[in-house]
């Protein structure tokens, strides 16, 4: 019935949306030109990173209209848009390069440029290479969540410590950049390849409920506070850091009333899951259908508590219980919760995009067996170099430390990494696992990477304090 | 009964060797080395730490499982030892089969071989001959070196690439056992320590970790160490200038910094921090005379020193204090960081039978500074300095890093050197005389790239069918069949 109506609907021209796309890069390409005038300086890092957010963000649109009509033309511009993206990033890379005099790896943030940068040509050497066409969809988000959260992660140049004066850490560094894009390729390809494999839409939709439930669920738990509040780090605009009550200690502000809003929202996600659950057990399918208006429900409840999150948090003070008086907290200091946030609204939208235009999708992209075998390629490009980034920084570390491998979270986790993508490797070529399995496998990996990446430098203490 | 022995070797052979072995192991190798960068480890967080953070049942509890010591725990180790014994296990078993492969290529293609092979692809061809040359050309072209197969009854064309890369797979495994080796033994026999050198210092006695003392065959004296500042103040760079003593004599010397250490004998020395130890190395003064009649003068002076500055008044510099304090009218040292330094003088005057206490900064209630007879100005205070060294002996180095290397090469060889293999037969039909060239191909990877390689080889050769003339290829056939 669904899809008897999608195919009812005349193909769109695709006008309006490059229009409106452009419009709005136009706008804020005039509004940031204002800017410039007002400061009267034009090539700044701040201009090209904000300049690689509006193409990026266009190029992400684009892409994301070509997902859901089909229409050729879209990706022409997307690609383009891409393009000046990425003209605008390498400027801002080269900036930070130059200003402070060693490679852009010295810092989270620094190491964001660089990843996104990674991104984005490899979005592209796979759409014009192997003609995976909506990679961007997937892509360009990520590089956005990205380019965002290097506002707010924004740290001035600082000198390089000692132990960081080393060609050995550029090399591991832009190694493990190297290799972490194309692990996040080779995730995006397997999720195409789902798609292509005729994964249940119902599957999708448990699958996506649960990992914004998890987000939802994980914030609730660890920062729900007494009387609906909810803990947020404290943060000291003047050295631009959190605060700290002693090493290692953070002190906590309770914002009022987003403790319930995120609880509420927590219902709410859940229940789609719930509908989902209902329908598999009573074996009737219109709990499906309440399931997808849940979805909706959900979106529109996420956005208002990203807005009422962005609007609370992004400053004032307020009062902590584990210190006297006010505190001020802002938006960096907050960057998971954001990032969770916007990472929620984003998998949900997926989610809807697949649920209308999922014939649409799988007429644009490659085969099931294609994609298949370019996941297996991206990951056959991964895996040496995630090899040599872990020898280059044993190497590293034993030049510095004179110990080349002494267990520490971020090493013990690339370790884990490693064997995460041989056991791939490892299962595929000797076991013959191929499809389904190898994509959850590839699939597996990516989350392994990215808390490597983000969960052992914020969770847990080691070495790499630097990034 | 011995033959139960035997199925059960074979059979705990077959397990060892077996992918799913390897694989639970892995699984569990990733499982425990989670738990250990979850659960605080032991040598590295200190007791009080560790105590904080759990309860003193869990910690017990923790402590008996060895979860908070995990990378050091004998099942961990014996674990990864484990999964080296179904690695060799595994190669075993699979590495014959590979090297025939690899030490006899196989050059003819049978009839049934033939049959199965793909992609594969049959031209019509005029002659026998004419075929092969074509199929030699071609291969030619394509930068393979063709080689002429004379069976007894039949002749072919055999061209391959890349054998190599059949083995690559062992390499990679070889060179993972190097690593293991290489850690195995620095496990053993490497040790890791601590040396703190004053400017000036000798010493040969190493902190070991662990708590006792190493005695080096040779000692270590630091001729130097410094810091130096970016503009903002942090740290740009730590350096320390050591000489290595041996039977009294200096027989290296180097300028260590970070990243680039000493090496001697096996032992390595890492700048590893560096830092005020103190002590004072030379404290500048002005002294000018109190009632104003006669001249300044400049004097240096160490702890416990002491200078004379008239006829009848002599100074000393009788203590330092890094970091001090003041309780009861008593000047303590609080620690031993330079925080808050006080530095006191003793200026004795024979002339009024007495001394007096000159204090820097003048302390309230302590410092007699304006009752003495001369007023100090003080212009530079040099500080002592220590670095300390990081000492480390990894006899099992080698291996690992060109374990690294090999691994590289290997890993190279593994996933971009394919091994690809080209045969061309001229088959004959004995009744019609129609004669028809069988090309066949495999590649062990890159099957699609192979693909489109093999049908530019297919349409090389037909290009060369083309081109080459009957009558030569008759004359080539008499020569072959003269040899």
């Amino acid at each position: 019935m669904a899809r008897a109506k999608v195919e009812q609907q005349q193909p769109a021209t695709g006008m309006t949306l490059i229009v409106l796309v452009g419009l709005a890069i136009a706008f804020l390409l005039f509004m940031a030109f204002l800017n410039v005038v007002k400061s009267g300086n034009l090539l700044n890092e701040t201009n090209f990173l904000f300049a690689t957010l509006i193409f990026y963000a266009g190029a992400g649109a684009l892409y994301l209209g070509f997902g859901v009509t089909g229409t050729q033309s879209y990706l022409k511009f997307a690609s383009l848009s891409t393009w000046a993206g990425l003209v605008a990033n390498t400027a801002a890379i080269a900036h930070r390069w130059y200003e402070s005099g060693h490679a852009p790896f010295a810092s989270v943030y620094e190491m964001l440029l660089s990843f996104v940068w990674t991104l984005a040509v490899l979005t592209l050497v796979a759409e014009k290479k192997y003609g995976v066409k909506v990679i961007g969809t997937v892509t360009m988000p990520v590089a956005i969540v990205g380019v965002v959260l290097m506002q707010l992660l924004r740290t001035d140049v600082h000198p390089l410590v000692p132990a960081l004066q080393s060609t050995w850490l550029h090399v591991h560094v832009t190694l493990a950049m190297l290799a972490y894009a194309a692990c996040a390729l080779s995730f995006a390809l397997a999720m195409m390849f789902l798609i292509q494999d005729n994964l249940k839409t119902e599957t999708v939709l448990a699958v996506t409920s649960a990992s914004t439930l998890a987000v939802y669920v994980s914030i609730v738990l660890t920062r729900f506070e007494k009387w609906g509040g909810l803990n947020l780090v404290a943060w000291n605009p003047e050295v631009k850091s959190e605060v700290f009550l002693s090493k290692g200690v953070r002190l906590f502000v309770v914002v009022p009333d987003l403790g319930w809003l995120m609880t509420l929202t927590l219902l709410v996600v859940a229940s789609p899951l719930v509908f989902y659950g209902l329908a598999r057990w009573k074996k009737n399918d219109s709990f499906l259908t309440l399931a997808n208006r849940a979805v909706f429900l959900s979106i529109l409840l996420q956005v208002m508590t990203l807005v009422m999150f962005v609007l609370r948090a992004r400053d004032g003070r307020y009062s902590s219980l584990d210190a006297d008086g006010l505190f001020p907290t802002t938006l960096a200091a907050s960057p998971f919760i954001l990032s969770g946030l916007v990472g929620g609204i984003f998998i949900s939208l997926l989610y809807l995009l697949l649920l209308w235009r999922r014939p649409d999708l799988e007429r644009s992209l490659p085969s099931a067996d294609n994609l298949d075998r370019i996941t297996y390629k991206t990951i056959c490009l991964a895996f040496p170099l995630l090899t040599l980034m872990i020898a280059s920084g044993a190497y590293w570390a034993n030049q510095t430390w004179g110990s080349y491998w002494s267990w520490d979270p971020k090493e013990t986790w690339a370790a884990i990494t490693w064997l995460v993508y041989a056991g791939y490797l490892h299962m595929r070529i000797t076991r013959g696992w191929r499809g389904r399995r190898a994509a959850y496998f590839a699939i597996l990996g990516f989350a392994v990477v990215m808390f490597t990446f983000f969960g052992v430098t914020y969770l847990l203490p080691g070495l790499h304090a630097y990034a | 009964m011995a033959l139960d022995l035997r199925a059960l070797g074979h059979k705990t052979w077959r397990t060892i060797a077996s992918i799913q072995t390897g694989v639970v192991l892995l699984i569990l190798v990733v499982i425990l080395a989670a738990a250990g960068t979850v659960v605080l480890q032991r040598p590295a967080t200190d007791p009080d730490e560790m105590q904080n953070a759990y309860s003193p049942q869990v910690l017990r509890f923790l402590d008996a499982l060895g979860l908070t010591d995990v990378f050091h725990a004998w099942w961990f180790i014996g674990l990864l030892v484990l999964v080296s014994v179904t690695i060799i296990a595994a190669s075993i078993d699979r590495f014959p089969n590979s090297w025939r492969y690899f030490s006899r290529p196989y050059k003819y293609p049978d009839e049934s071989f033939r049959r199965s092979v793909r992609p594969q692809k049959s031209l019509a061809i005029a002659d026998e001959e004419t075929g092969l040359v074509a199929a030699e050309r071609a291969l030619h072209e394509m930068g393979f070196k063709p080689e002429r197969v004379v069976r007894q009854n039949n002749f072919g064309i055999f061209a391959e690439r890349h054998r190599i890369s059949e083995l690559a797979v062992y390499i990679v495994h070889a060179s993972l056992l190097l690593i293991f080796f290489g850690t195995v033994v620095d496990g053993l026999w490497g040790w890791r320590g601590y040396l703190s050198l004053n400017e000036g210092q000798t010493s040969n006695l190493i902190d070991i970790h662990d708590g006792s003392t190493r005695t080096l065959p040779f000692s270590i004296r630091c001729d130097g160490a410094g810091q130096e500042n970016y503009q903002d103040g942090s740290p740009k760079k730590w350096w320390s200038k050591l000489a290595v003593v041996q039977d009294g004599r200096d027989v290296q010397k180097k300028e260590i910094v970070v990243n680039d250490p000493l090496l001697y004998s096996g032992v390595r020395f890492y700048q590893a921090s560096y830092g005020s130890n103190g002590k004072v190395d030379k404290f500048s003064l002005i002294a000018t005379p109190s009632n104003g009649s006669g001249e300044k003068q400049e004097i240096g002076l160490t702890v416990n020193d002491s200078v004379p500055l008239d006829a009848d008044t002599t100074v000393r510099f009788a203590e330092f204090f890094p970091d001090y304090a003041v309780r009861d009218g008593q000047v303590y040292k609080k620690s031993n960081y330079l925080e808050n330094p006080a530095a006191h003088l003793v200026v004795t005057s024979k002339k009024a039978g007495k001394d007096f206490d000159v204090w820097f900064p003048p302390i309230e209630d302590v410092a007699d500074n304006s009752k003495a007879p001369y007023q100090f100005q003080a212009t530079d205070l040099k500080l002592g300095h220590y670095t300390g060294l990081q000492v480390s002996h990894e006899p099992g180095q080698w291996a690992v890093w060109s374990g690294v290397v090999l691994i590289g090469i290997g890993l190279a060889c593994v996933f971009y050197v394919v091994h690809m293999r080209f045969w061309a037969v001229p088959v004959c039909d004995p009744k019609t005389g129609k004669c028809s060239l069988w090309i066949g191909g495999t590649a062990n990877r890159n099957r699609d790239v192979f693909e489109q390689r093999f049908s530019d080889l297919v349409a090389s050769v037909q290009k060369e069918l083309k081109l080459v003339p009957r009558t030569s290829a008759s004359e080539q056939i008499a020569t072959f069949a003269g040899d």
